[in-house]
């Protein structure tokens, strides 16, 4: 009944083509001119030589949440399922608990031991280099499925914003070079920048179309929730619309605030900052990323009652359909929104391009075939793995079109099995390596298989019961196996 | 005082931790009374999001908002 006509003709696909494109040639410029000064060695390309302040910080870790799940993941959830969406603002809100109880204590490791990646520390510590492997290929498995989501992601804005003049195929691998153009020469300090004008770009476009699209649509916010309790009000409490348990929303909510400092791409920032200090001034704003989301939720209960007699076949898609087919914006709009979506896509797709390459190469690569090799082959090698893996994620999103929140849930499962070594090598130094690999490597199997071929207990994230089995493998081994050898694992001086 | 700075941000963490899910979030499961337009348990959440942010700050500026130490 709101549906305006508005099949986007040939000409306003080509203004919304050329603003974008003016745009990423903005963002490929910006981050290829931070290339240079501190850059040449490897603690530069990888740590920003540890000088990282509070604001650039911010925008890094900020990129993070603004990904193309953000952009389009966020507000399906809210339009397909309702309240159970607000698990997204939940866990958000919480991640910096994490940081903030050990972001300190990896910054001042990392400074002291010239730490780069969780691999270095968790060998270092453990006195281990397959256990540095094992948490090195834990995290790449984890990251590839993270990048896919945002080329996937990139390829779908392309195709519905142009209407298909440019295919999803094509959408996704311009954004892609361009990212891995300006991680491959500049490394995180390409990043920072690019972030900066990122963020930015991403905040102002959220809040436009959330409150516009409200405000033409239903007449504001307020209206428009009083119009969906009227007709459709099992949206607006749990268990929503689709019958979410509360076991599932409180677990898939506790893995993904708990695993979310695990992510390599977050907790090799932490090597970049500056201070301990820094890094808790960050976290205290943490969570004020999770406002920003807000009016992308807006959208996608804005769809529940447009769509409500022909509903949308993928609800990704809801902010798209809404903003091309049923508000009815100028082209210049659809165009500064794709590049906002876009921009979400791609600072995170260069964060986690940037992190899968540096752990491959160090952690997995670096004590086995890279074994004593220099410095500028390994950023040599670097380089190229961005390439390579960006290149891998690119034919995954062509060949996988699933549910780009279900991903991204599957990747939290696997990355939180990190957990207990971390924090072993932070605070429990009584724990032996053969205890945490025990744990790490029961927990990700059985996430795996409960994934992929059985089906979760009590409907529960299947995240949360591999967590707790390894944390029982890691005690059980801690007390039943005695170490065959008497030495205990070196300590770090307190 | 180290101690009980300790207890208490852990404290604040736990109970944000779980106004926003079981059991928590359960006394908010409801529509009405709406706040700001929002239905109360969308609203229950921008609340703990807000609470999260104050305590921490605090915990900041008590911790680290005089001298510069780590």
């Amino acid at each position: 009944m709101w549906f305006a006509t508005g099949v986007v003709a040939m000409n306003d696909s080509i203004i919304v083509v050329g603003i974008t494109l003016t745009y990423l040639a903005l963002v490929l410029w910006v981050g290829l001119r931070a290339r240079g000064q501190k850059n040449s060695s490897l603690e530069g390309y990888v740590a920003g030589g540890r000088h990282v302040g509070v604001v650039i910080l911010f925008f890094i870790l900020g990129a993070e949440i603004f990904s193309a799940f953000a952009f389009l993941g966020a507000p399906g959830w809210s339009y397909q399922h309702g309240a159970p969406a607000f698990y997204i603002l939940a866990y958000l809100s919480l991640i910096p608990i994490t940081i903030w109880a050990m972001g300190p204590r990896v910054a001042k490791l990392g400074r002291e031991r010239g730490y780069l990646t969780q691999g270095d520390m968790i060998a270092d510590h453990y006195q281990s280099k397959s256990l540095g492997m094992l948490a090195g290929i834990i995290g790449v498995l984890a990251l590839v499925p993270y990048l896919t989501i945002q080329i996937a992601g990139a390829g779908l804005l392309f195709q519905a914003a142009t209407d298909g003049l440019i295919p999803f195929w094509l959408g996704a691998l311009l954004a892609f070079l361009v990212v891995a153009a300006y991680v491959f020469c500049s490394g995180l300090n390409g990043i920072g920048w690019t972030n900066l004008l990122q963020g930015i770009m991403m905040i102002v476009i959220a809040w436009f179309l959330g409150l516009s699209i409200s405000e033409r649509l239903y007449g504001g916010v307020g209206e428009m929730f009083s119009q969906i309790q009227l007709t459709m009000p099992e949206y607006l409490t749990m268990p929503g619309a689709t019958g979410m348990n509360w076991g599932y929303f409180s677990t898939a909510v506790l893995v993904s605030a708990f695993g979310g400092a695990m992510w390599p791409h977050l907790f090799m920032k932490f090597y970049s900052a500056d201070s301990g200090k820094t890094l808790r001034k960050v976290s205290v704003f943490y969570p004020l990323y999770a406002y920003l989301l807000v009016p992308l939720l807006f959208i996608g209960f804005a769809g529940i009652l447009i769509f409500s007699d022909s509903p949308l076949e993928r609800s990704d898609t809801v902010l798209l359909r809404m903003v091309m087919d049923v508000a009815n914006f100028s082209p210049w709009v659809i165009g500064l929104m794709l590049s906002g979506a876009l921009a979400a896509a791609m600072s995170t797709g260069a964060n986690l391009a940037h992190t899968a390459a540096v752990v491959l190469v160090r952690d997995v690569a670096g004590p086995t075939m890279m074994k004593g090799a220099s410095e500028k082959a390994v950023i040599c090698a670097t380089r190229w793995s961005v390439l390579g893996l960006s290149l891998i994620a690119y034919l995954f999103a062509l060949a996988n079109p699933s549910s780009l929140v279900l991903l991204l849930l599957g990747a939290y499962g696997l990355i939180v099995q990190l957990f207990p070594m971390v924090i072993g090598a932070l605070f429990m130094p009584h724990l032996r390596r053969a205890s945490v690999m025990a744990g790490a490597l029961f927990g990700s199997l059985a996430y795996l298989l409960m994934e992929f071929a059985w089906s979760s207990p009590l409907g529960w994230h299947a995240g949360i019961w591999a967590m707790l089995l390894n944390v029982g493998v890691v005690t059980a081994w801690q007390w039943l196996v005695k170490p065959m050898f008497t030495k205990k694992t070196p300590t770090h001086s307190q | 005082m180290n101690k009980t700075y300790h207890l208490l941000t852990g404290l604040h963490f736990a109970v944000c931790t779980l106004a926003m899910i079981w059991p928590g979030a359960l006394i908010a499961n409801r529509i009405e009374p709406t706040v700001l337009g929002l239905p109360f348990l969308f609203f229950w959440y921008i609340l703990w999001m807000l609470i999260l942010f104050v305590g921490m700050w605090i915990a900041y500026v008590v911790r680290h908002g005089g001298g510069r130490h780590e």
